[in-house]
């Protein structure tokens, strides 16, 4: 069960993308109002808008954050042909007082001739590295040697694709066994059927990125591309949002079986293709583990789908665009009118405080148990344990916060630093 | 609107009107049906609106097309253009004391007859209306009209005469109109620029035309054949749409001899082009007998001005509903929606939804953005375990400190929720391969205890002896059955399944009586009867009936079972064998299984799956040559293997085999947690080296930190480094010069440095020369102490492994 809420978000025109940043707690918008919002949740979970600043000269296409370990980074990117990398100034000001935080344009990347489609942080193993992709068909990939200054980025690699791009994902694999690896998925309409989807991987020897694999069964225009976070397995999994919901799954061919120094190898399997939006689909973004996927399509509608336990993939939820439920059956194509009327009351609440509370339900609940359930094996108890632990409490969790500070490490639990720091107190130390 | 064909219009400031025309005009309203039932009468248009039928209108026949009046009018003024070229004003209100009731009725006649093809209102000056008419030899077809002039022939067409409001006397015929354009053509669309009062905007036979009422002898024109439906957009009043067949043509009224920009061809001819009132850069369009309304999304289309910019058009598809679609109208206030009819006049009221982009956070909740609004959705709290995703799962196990608890290792089941049966197994397992660990430690010192942690599959191959197998008595029954000796090996397997307790006492009492007290009836049962105590068996199923929640079918289970007999053919041997598969509970189904069988040949019982793991090997070890047990326990793993069950963990336990089980097992579900802890249980390190396992810590501890749960982090940081010293967190605090800004940090040999390389800047030599008095990097001395006139960097303590430097940092 899901309960959407409304947000009065404030931008003068469409948001084209929503970002969150690595810990959940602050939101990117970017939009074609030429700005991008930056929001962050106040410890009741409402969001508020901290900043609010004209990035490019043209609709911004895409947002994106950076791992906090670099600072507080965004990438955006735009029509007017330039990505940017923005840095937020810590600091006492006016701003930090009023609420608001500050930040400023750390370069501009201006090696595109076209408009820039996608921009996309790589996996933080990697360093700081920015991939960018343009409607003229090209991958580029930079890199900031110096993370403490970002102004200083140097073009690494260039990859042609051939066709116009529209989106981008890194795969998330910090796993040594895996190669950095980058999927690039065009949008380009033209009749000449062309697999619209390339993955590209690093090659260690020729120090280059190399085509490994070519989905040849997407022929449609893709408009985004989402792998999944990998979360320790043995394959990948990459969604594709064309003119249907796809899954592909791609299992990395072991390595010794395969003559080292080439690509990697893949199997590569459709575990799912929905077509349930009946039209293009938009996004599609994954969930932390990798277990849900969320599509958007053209009949206005945010589906969920989960796979069982057998990856038998299923829809397990459907919210419309404007957050009210789908009554049982879905119309297709006969989406309500309430848009227009609920919208005016929502932009009222001016925090972005829930107007209106809607439910689905979930549609297909997960069968009762699989085959185990019913016969649980229960086992002799071992004499009666000592009372739980007290679990520390809920709070410290949210008590220490690290997105402010500029650390190589995200800080450590206190208990373990105060245990070397002991005989340092001001008695001993000096 | 050839009668058969209906047309729709939004009534231009009454927002919840419109009408339908074809035939005759007929007035709806159109009603939220949100929090209320549909009314008699009313037409449903979509799920939360309906529409009811005010008026209809049928005195204008011959309707070749309808224009809305656009300045502010409650009473409904339409012109009406008809198939004789003539135009009338009619309404469709009540109201007949207006001041437009004057109006209403007049009738705006052309020299010549011919069909009127096109009616646009000026946007300023709201008594023009324009009308477009089809070629009549060389007579003008573009004519513009004053509504509220008279019928005065004498009177130069340049003077505007204005209806007053008490005047009575009006002429319901006007013949002159204010200007007549577009000699010797026809005309096919007409639309007024919004730049200017006087600027007419034409689809001639042939070629666009503008008009400038100023000078009318002079037009500005472009041959073109995409001359139909012109329509300027309402967001920036310098592009027109124009459309000829299945193409549309974007034109920049700036520059203004060729199109801009040329949709993609449609195989059908198209019927109506329309720019959404709402929005910016949508157009809407619609070809014959379909029912899809294409639209497309120019956010950003080329311009005569600046260099070329390649054209960003988005094309998407709706389909309002399944007939075709006769018209559609978009509404003019709310947020891109439209209505549309079907030729068999049913009506569709839906709403064209933005593109939603949308993100997961990692606290489970999702952001979408649709048009410019923000929706965030998130997980009910309250939601069944059962739909949790995994990712909920392991952070509210995280918050319940889930794997941590080290004595009592089976009690992290609870932990984890008391929910999920292989987690219950597999923590029992890591219980019993502890506690045996320790006994083996315990009793012999010697490498024993590590076959433990290395599963039932280890145990049963390293009991190479011969093992005699010798009769059992049944209790209470005149049978003997083939039972294996018990070595140590097997008691040891028996022991992790639990079956039978610490010590060499092979007693099932205890277990059985856990089992009873849990309410597991069936369950042991079975088990007693797997230890030849049949009258347990039937007294446990008893005992079974008669307690609360108990089922009192196991009574007739008991005097089926009370029934056994040995001999061959009897019929109760029959009957079982064939109606024990209709037992829905698998434990009774295979202790019938089990009596029936010959012996020797049990895979009624090791084969059927429902039955838990451990039981199954329990049993096998009990009844299995060692040959057939090697077997069939090899057959287990494999199968547990690629199922990725936990339960398989009793049979690999915490080897490469384990790493491999557990690996289908994250592929499959993606707990990483689980596998984590379950991976820091055991003391061999050799599985804590694969490869895998490092990715799976890895992994959740990133979810850890994304989640922030700091605190939890170091908690299994600490568990970790207890089992797998190399994984030691590095040394976060160091001591850097003032002078060179390098570490002066004293003994890092005993810490591993990675990553930073602060460990070459380190001294070398004997712990024993602990001065320090400079700089290593810049040999610069180093600041002392006031009171005791030490260098700062030397290492107080020489205890090796313990280096605390003098903390006091250099600014």
């Amino acid at each position: 069960m899901f309960v959407a809420r409304s947000i009065a978000a404030d931008h003068k025109d469409l948001i084209h993308d929503v970002s969150f940043d690595f810990h959940g707690r602050r939101m990117a918008t970017c939009s074609s109002d030429q700005s991008v919002k930056v929001w962050d949740k106040s410890e009741s979970g409402d969001w508020h808008c901290t900043a609010s600043w004209k990035t490019h000269s043209g609709s911004v296409w895409r947002v994106t954050w950076a791992h906090p370990e670099f600072g507080q980074v965004l990438a955006s990117c735009s029509f007017d042909r330039t990505a940017a990398v923005w840095e937020e100034i810590v600091g006492e000001s006016n701003d930090k007082l009023r609420g608001q935080s500050h930040w400023v344009k750390r370069t501009t990347l201006v090696d595109s001739r076209t408009s820039v489609t996608d921009v996309k942080f790589a996996p933080k193993h990697m360093g700081l590295m920015l991939a960018t992709c343009s409607a003229d068909g090209i991958v580029r990939i930079y890199e900031a040697p110096d993370v403490m200054n970002l102004s200083q980025w140097s073009l690494q690699h260039e990859i042609s694709c051939k066709l116009s791009c529209s989106c981008i994902s890194w795969n998330p694999s910090s796993s040594r066994a895996h190669s950095p690896m980058i999927a690039v998925g065009s949008d380009d309409s033209s009749p000449n059927a062309m697999a619209k989807v390339q993955i590209f991987e690093y090659n260690e020897n020729t120090r280059k990125y190399a085509k490994a694999e070519t989905l040849m069964t997407v022929t449609d225009p893709v408009h985004d591309i989402a792998f999944a976070p990998n979360l320790g397995r043995s394959y990948h999994i990459l969604a594709i949002a064309t003119k249907d919901v796809r899954i592909f799954t791609l299992k990395p061919v072991r390595k010794e079986l395969t003559s080292s120094g080439g690509p990697t190898k893949f199997e590569i399997h459709i575990v799912a293709q929905f077509d349930n939006h009946n039209s293009q689909v938009w996004r599609v973004s994954w969930n932390i583990t990798g277990t849900v996927l969320a599509s958007s399509g053209d009949d206005g509608c945010v589906r969920l789908w989960k796979a069982n336990y057998m990856d038998n993939w299923k829809c397990t939820g459907i919210l419309k665009g404007n957050g009210s439920p789908v009554n049982g059956s879905t119309q297709q194509g006969n989406p309500n009118p309430s848009l227009g009327s609920s919208i005016p009351n929502l932009q009222n609440s001016l925090n972005g405080s829930s107007a209106g509370r809607y439910f689905f339900p979930l549609l297909d609940s997960p069968q009762a148990g699989s085959r185990w359930s019913n016969y649980a094996q229960l086992l002799p108890s071992p004499p009666p344990p000592p009372p739980p632990p007290p679990s520390l409490p809920l709070l410290a969790e949210h008590s220490c916060d690290a997105d402010t500070a500029n650390l190589q490490c995200p800080p450590p639990c206190r208990q373990s630093l105060s245990r070397p720091l002991n005989p340092l107190t001001e008695n001993e130390g000096v | 609107m050839s009668g058969t064909k209906p047309d729709i219009l939004w009534a231009p400031h009454q927002v919840d009107r419109f009408v339908v025309c074809d035939s005759e005009l007929s007035l709806y309203h159109v009603e939220s049906t949100v929090n209320s039932e549909l009314k008699a009468g009313s037409l449903r248009l979509s799920e939360d609106s309906a529409a009811t039928l005010l008026s209809i209108n049928s005195d204008t026949p011959y309707m070749k097309c309808v224009a809305w009046y656009l300045s502010y009018d409650p009473e409904c003024l339409l012109a009406v253009g008809q198939a004789n070229g003539r135009v009338v004003l009619t309404s469709l209100g009540q109201d007949h004391n207006s001041k437009f009731r004057d109006l209403i009725g007049k009738e705006f006649v052309p020299k010549h007859a011919r069909q009127c093809n096109t009616l646009a209102w000026n946007p300023l000056d709201s008594n023009w209306l324009a009308a477009g008419l089809d070629k009549h030899r060389a007579d003008f077809s573009v004519l513009i009209w004053d509504i509220c002039s008279k019928y005065t022939p004498d009177i130069v067409p340049m003077e505007k005469v204005r209806l007053s409001a008490g005047e009575t006397e009006t002429t319901l015929l006007v013949t002159k109109p204010l200007y007549e354009l577009g000699q010797n053509d026809a005309c096919l669309s007409l639309c007024w620029l919004p730049r200017d009062q006087k600027l007419l905007l034409a689809g001639m036979h042939r070629n666009l035309a503008i008009f400038d009422l100023r000078n009318t002898s002079q037009k500005m024109f472009v041959n073109t054949k995409a001359v139909q439906g012109v329509t300027v957009d309402p967001y920036f009043h310098d592009r027109v749409a124009s459309f000829y067949e299945g193409q549309v043509a974007i034109w920049d009224l700036r520059k203004f001899e060729k199109p801009v920009l040329t949709l993609t061809e449609q195989p059908k001819p198209l019927t109506k082009v329309a720019w959404c009132p709402t929005r910016t850069g949508l157009l809407a369009t619609l070809t014959r007998d379909s029912n899809i309304i294409r639209l497309y999304d120019m956010q950003h289309t080329p311009t005569p001005i600046g260099d070329e910019t390649e054209p960003t058009i988005i094309e998407r598809s709706v389909q309002p509903c399944d007939n075709y679609i006769a018209s559609f109208a978009w509404h003019p206030t709310s947020q891109n929606r439209m209505i549309v009819v079907t030729p068999n006049r049913t009506m569709s009221d839906f709403t064209v939804f933005e593109r939603i982009s949308l993100a997961w956070s990692p606290i489970t909740s999702l952001m979408w953005a649709c048009g410019r609004h923000l929706y965030e959705c998130t997980e009910e709290e309250n939601a069944n375990s059962l739909e949790k995703d995994i990712a909920t799962k392991m952070r509210l196990r995280a918050l319940s400190r889930y794997g941590l608890d080290t004595e009592q290792v089976w009690r992290n089941h609870i932990l984890a929720g008391n929910e999920d049966p292989q987690l219950k197994s597999l923590w029992y397992t890591l219980h019993f391969m502890k506690q045996y660990t320790e006994d083996m430690d315990q009793k012999s010192p010697g490498n024993k205890g590590s076959l433990v942690y290395a599963g039932i599959k280890s145990i049963v191959k390293s009991s190479l002896g011969m093992v005699e197998n010798t009769r059992h008595n049944w209790s209470g029954l005149d049978k003997q059955t083939d039972i294996q000796n018990l070595n140590e090996e097997r008691i040891l397997a028996l022991q992790l399944c639990g079956w039978i307790k610490k010590g060499t006492d092979v007693d099932v009492g205890p277990f059985l009586n856990s089992l009873v007290q849990e309410g597991e009836w069936e369950r042991a049962a079975a088990v007693a009867l797997f230890n030849l105590d049949i009258r347990r068996a039937i007294q446990i199923l008893n005992e079974g009936a008669s307690s609360e929640k108990g089922d009192l079918n196991l009574n007739v289970v008991a005097m089926a079972l009370s029934g056994y007999t040995d001999e061959k053919n009897s019929l109760w041997r029959e009957m079982c064998s064939t109606l024990r598969l209709q037992l829905n509970n698998p434990y009774l189904c295979v202790m019938f299984a089990f009596l029936t069988s010959e012996a020797g040949s049990y895979d009624g019982v090791l084969y059927e799956n429902k039955v838990a793991v451990r039981d199954r090997v329990a049993f096998a070890c009990k009844f299995l040559s060692d040959s057939q047990l090697n077997r069939y326990i090899e057959k287990l793993t494999n199968e547990m293997k690629e199922a990725g069950n936990l339960e398989g963990i009793l049979l690999t336990g915490l080897t490469k085999d384990g790493v491999d089980l557990m690996e289908s097992y994250v592929d499959r579900t993606g707990d990483v947690q689980t596998a984590s802890y379950c991976m820091l249980q055991g003391s061999p390190l050799d599985v804590l080296k694969d490869e895998r396992v490092q990715y799976w810590i890895e992994n959740y501890r990133n979810l850890l930190d994304a989640w922030r749960f700091w605190h939890k982090r170091a908690e299994f940081d600490i568990h970790r480094s207890k089992l797998d010293p190399s994984s030691k967190p590095l040394a976060q605090v160091f001591v850097s010069c003032n002078f060179c800004g390098k570490s002066i940090s004293y003994s890092c040999s005993t810490v591993p440095h990675q990553g930073r390389g602060f460990s070459q800047y380190g001294v070398s030599g004997s712990p024993t020369k602990s001065k320090v008095t400079s700089c290593p990097g810049c040999r610069k001395p180093l600041p002392r102490c006031a009171l005791c006139l030490i260098n700062m960097g030397t290492p107080v303590s020489s205890c090796p492994g313990m280096t605390i430097l003098q903390y006091s940092l250099l600014s």
